[in-house]
Formats: C-alpha cells, structure tokens, sequence
C-alpha cells in the first residue's frame, strides 16, 4: 500500500522544520576508531547515521532541515547537497561547541521564522519505526524536550497545535551512540528489525536479507539471515556470511571464512579460512566492540585495508611538488655542502631550524632555508609535500610538507591559527599556485625569523 | 570593497559588500569600529562575494584584538561559498554565526550585555 505524502497541512512558510545539531564533543569516539571517516557518515547496517536522522524528520513531516555542527560540513554537503533525493531542503551552518538549544535557535532565527521547530541535538540513535505518523507527535508534543539521554535530545520549539483526544503520540526512544559498543548494538538491533522499521539499502526477495549492487556470490557461498551486503562484494567459494552479519561496500570475503555477529566496514579484505564473529573488521584493524580493544593484523592475507587507485590531480601534484624540490635540492646543494660542516662543528646547526644568526654562515643558511635541505629527499620520495602544513603534521585534513603555508602567507606558523591557514590552502590551492606559494614562504621565513629575533 | 558601520549604543553593524582579500583586508582594519578592539560589531556578509586566507586572516585577527578587550565579532548572513571558507578552516568555531542580522543584534544587545 502506497505510503501517504509526508505534507504538512496549511501554510508552507509555516510547516514543520529541522535543526539537526551535532557537535565533534560527542563524536570524537569516531574520529578515534576510524579517523577516514566523517562521524555522520558512519554506517549503520550500511546506512550512513545522518540519513536516519533525515529520515526521522521527514517522518515527522519536516519539508526544510538544517544541519548544524561545530566542525566541518564540507564532506556531507557534498554527498547529501540541497536534500533533493529526499524531496527536502537541506541547508548547512556552523554553531559553537557551546551553544544550547536557545543559541540554536537564535542563531537560525531566520530559518526557523517561527515556525514549529523540531531539534534533533547530539549523537544519538532515534529508534523511530516508518510505519508510525511522526507528524501527530511533532504538531502536539508540548514545546521542551521530549526524549533525552546522555548524548543529545529531542525537543521542540513553537506553538503545539491542539491535540485531538483520539490521536495517541507514538512513543519514542533514542540511545546515545557513545561508543564503538552502542554503534555494534545499534546495527545489530537495525539488522534485526530493519526492513520493518527503517529504510534500509539494498535489494532483498525475502525478509532479513538485503544485497547491493554488484554482489558476487559463488556457489557455494552460504548465507544466513538476518544479513545486509553493501555494494562490491565478492564472497568466493566456501564463504559463510550470517546470521548477524554486516558486510559493507567493496569488500572481499576470501575463501572459507565465515562471519557472524559482526560488522565488516567498507573497503576491507577478509583473508582465506578465517573465522570472524562479535567483531568490527575495518581496513587491516580487527575491533572487539565489547571492550574496545583493537589489533592492526601486520599480514595482507588475513585483514587488509582496500584502497583506491591515487588520482590523477595528486599524481600531478606530487609530480610537480617532486620537480620543484629536485630544483632546490640543485640550488640548495653547494650552500650545504659549503655551510653545513662549518655550522655543524660549531654545533650551530643540529637538527631542526637555524636558531643563531649572529655570523655571516648562519645568517646566509637561514636566508636560504637550508635548514629545510634533509626534507627535500622526501618529497622526491612522495613523502611529504613541497608546501602543505609544518613538518610532522599529521592532523586529518593536512598535508605534511617542508614549508607551511602559514610561512607564504601572514600568519603565526604555529598553533591553531597555522591551522586555519593550512586547511584553507589544502583544500583552495592548485599545484602551480603551490609553487608560487613555496617561493613566498623562501621569502618569508627569513623575514620573519628577522622580525622575531628583533621583537 | 565598500564598508558601511551603522552605530548603535552597545554594538556597530558593519556592512561588508564586495571582496575580503589581501587588498582590501588592510582598509578593513582600519575601518573606526573594528580598529576600536574594545567595540563589539556584528558584521553583515550578506553582500560579500568573496574571502580568501589574507581575508579569513584579518577576520581572526581582529577577532583576538577584540576578545582581549572583552569584546567579540558576530558575523550574519553568510553566503554559502563564503560559509564554506570558514567550514573547512575550523574559524566557524570562534566565530557566533547568524543566519539573520537582526538576530544577531538582538544577540549582542541582550546577550553580550551580561558579560
């Protein structure tokens, strides 16, 4: 039976809103366990956690919903966009990790316009079922939270319309998604009662199994339901898959493994006549998610990670990065070979920047940047990167390199104001503008070496 | 650029229309309300086509200046390639952002008030 168009009655400007709020406090578990992934984007049962969220609101008969995080959106607009795959306006701002539900509000004033407002706040799991009419509970619950557990709540803002005696508010509860422990129950519990309660990806003929796209299964692959394939997959011969089994996209079951009560990530190879069960399998990294304890497998033929090939933009890149260090590698060569015994004997020169500039040895290898001469290599090598964030930098996001971009540009070089400069370069400059960039920061570093060593 | 300052009695709403970049960053700074560290301004991106790192830069810098004087930058009506600059830095987060200029006024003659 066709399902009833989620409209919310009367006027448009007033209908039913979402504020999505999450902040990386709640999140940073993720961001520990699997720091490649955005924490919205973490499957469950191969559902990535924002969408059940967007699908709660459009339940609840939301037409506009706005995603609010004190960290970076960018990875999600790009897969989620302006909501039109779920006939939603979907809209993205930024909130302080600070701010309550009245900031929240305030702050989207505009969005909000006075209309009924629903607040999903903090990282948790709404156990919501499609088949229920979310809309009553939204248009009458009294405005204030209305679920709440240690992560987050439900609330709303706005005048409740008047409920009428025979309309029940379907119940509704939410479980903090806290742990590598709750997001194994989660999934577990969704595989359990998912086709029922939740919309779920792939194909299935029969309840309990759901396979993606191009999912090979050999003949003599067994699998047990309840189950839930991703996309990609490939379960050679022998394979058992199930009972309580999450495969994700592009994986690989080699022969006569078997796996049970446990959740494979996306991108992972699972090696021949290996037996997985009540674990989290992700890239080469085998997790207990009772305890949390984890063991990166060293050998590529039981547990590896699944990579894509590198791009054409980073092979252009690191191939221009690896002209411009051979190029000061040249230039920087007889300086070195000159300045560094000299400097080194004196005991001027250790490892790491110049620091003395009263002779005219030092002063000359620190105009120069020799101090940078022994990274070089490493960009020839594919290492680091001409010009990205300092040396050593291993923040997601940032590219390790020989000179930072803070150094080109007018910034402090360190702490998180360098941070904010890098990310922005990382993501805006072109390899040609990295060149240019590199030249600045040849210029510079002296300069302000200069300026400190007056100041 | 062009920067229009409409002073209240608590706070300045400044007006930014065009381009916040290394050339325009230094008349920024010496606009009278955001060269004064101890004023609080709301600062309307409504009409800001464009921001790059120089710009970002000024912004957090004067940002600093203002905050140890006890005051604070509220920013309203962010575009959303400009809301993207200040996303993929981590600025949003020192930043209160608006979606609305009047409630960022509201907000800084009730709430800021009380500091």
């Amino acid at each position: 039976m066709p399902q009833p168009p989620l409209r919310h009655p009367g006027n448009h400007n007033n209908a039913m809103k979402t504020l999505i709020a999450i902040k990386e406090q709640h999140q940073s578990w993720v961001r520990d366990a699997f720091p490649n992934m955005h924490p919205l984007l973490l499957p469950l049962c191969n559902k990535p956690f924002i969408e059940y969220l967007i699908d709660f609101a459009i339940l609840a008969g939301s037409r506009e919903i706005r995603l609010l995080s004190d960290g970076s959106l960018m990875e999600i607009e790009e897969i989620c966009q302006t909501g039109s795959r779920w006939g939603v306006e979907l809209t993205y701002a930024n909130i302080r990790p600070e701010d309550g539900e009245r900031e929240l509000l305030h702050k989207n004033r505009k969005f909000c316009n006075g209309s009924r407002t629903m607040i999903l706040n903090g990282y948790t799991f709404i156990d919501y079922d499609k088949r229920l009419d979310y809309r009553v509970l939204a248009n009458h619950s009294a405005t204030g939270p209305i679920a709440s557990c240690s992560t987050g709540s439900i609330a709303f803002a706005g005048s409740p319309e008047p409920a009428a005696d025979d309309n029940p508010l379907p119940a509704l509860r939410i479980t903090p998604l806290d742990s590598l422990r709750s997001c194994y129950h989660i999934a577990m519990q969704i595989l359990e009662t998912g086709a029922e309660r939740y919309v779920l990806p792939g194909y299935g003929s029969e309840p309990g199994c759901a396979i993606g796209r191009n999912v090979a299964i050999a003949k003599t692959a067994e699998i047990r339901k309840p189950v839930s394939i991703g996309n990609n997959v490939q379960l050679l011969p022998g394979t058992i898959i199930g009972p309580m089994a999450v495969i994700g996209s592009n994986v690989i079951i080699d022969k006569g493994s078997s796996i049970s009560g446990s959740i494979i990530f996306d991108n992972t190879y699972i090696g021949e006549q290996l037996e997985i069960e009540g674990r989290i399998a992700s890239g080469n990294t085998l997790i207990d998610p009772e305890s949390g304890a984890s063991v990166a497998m060293e050998d590529p033929h039981l547990l590896t990670g699944i990579h894509s090939a590198t791009n054409s933009a980073t092979l252009l890149r690191k191939t221009i990065h690896a002209l411009a260090a051979a190029i000061l590698i040249l230039l920087q060569a007889i300086p070195v070979i000159i300045l560094y015994p000299l400097l080194r004997l004196q005991g001027k020169w250790k490892n790491g920047p110049i620091t003395q500039q009263a002779g005219l040895a030092e002063t000359l290898a620190a105009r120069l940047s020799l101090d940078r001469f022994p990274l070089l290599p490493k960009v020839l090598l594919g290492q680091l990167a001409i010009i990205g964030s300092a040396p050593r930098s291993n923040s997601p996001g940032c590219r390790p390199a020989v000179f930072s971009y803070a150094e080109a540009e007018d910034w402090p070089v360190t702490g998180s104001d360098a941070a904010i400069v890098e990310r922005y370069h990382a993501v805006h400059s072109t390899p040609f503008n990295d060149i240019g960039m590199t030249i600045k920061a040849l210029i510079n570093r002296p300069h302000k070496r200069n300026a400190g060593a007056a100041a | 650029m062009t920067i229009t300052e409409t002073t209240g009695s608590t706070h300045t709403i400044v007006t930014i229309c065009g381009t916040l970049d290394a050339s325009t960053a230094p008349d920024f700074r010496n606009s009278p309300a955001i060269a004064d560290p101890s004023r609080t301004v709301v600062i309307d991106l409504d009409k800001m086509d464009f921001l790059d790192s120089s710009g970002l830069g000024a912004l957090v810098g004067v940002l600093r200046r203002k905050q140890e004087a006890n005051a604070t930058i509220l920013l309203s009506c962010m575009n959303p390639p400009v809301r993207k600059v200040f996303d993929i830095t981590g600025t949003c987060k020192l930043f209160h952002i608006f979606d609305d200029t009047d409630a960022a006024n509201d907000y800084a003659a009730t709430y800021l008030r009380g500091r």
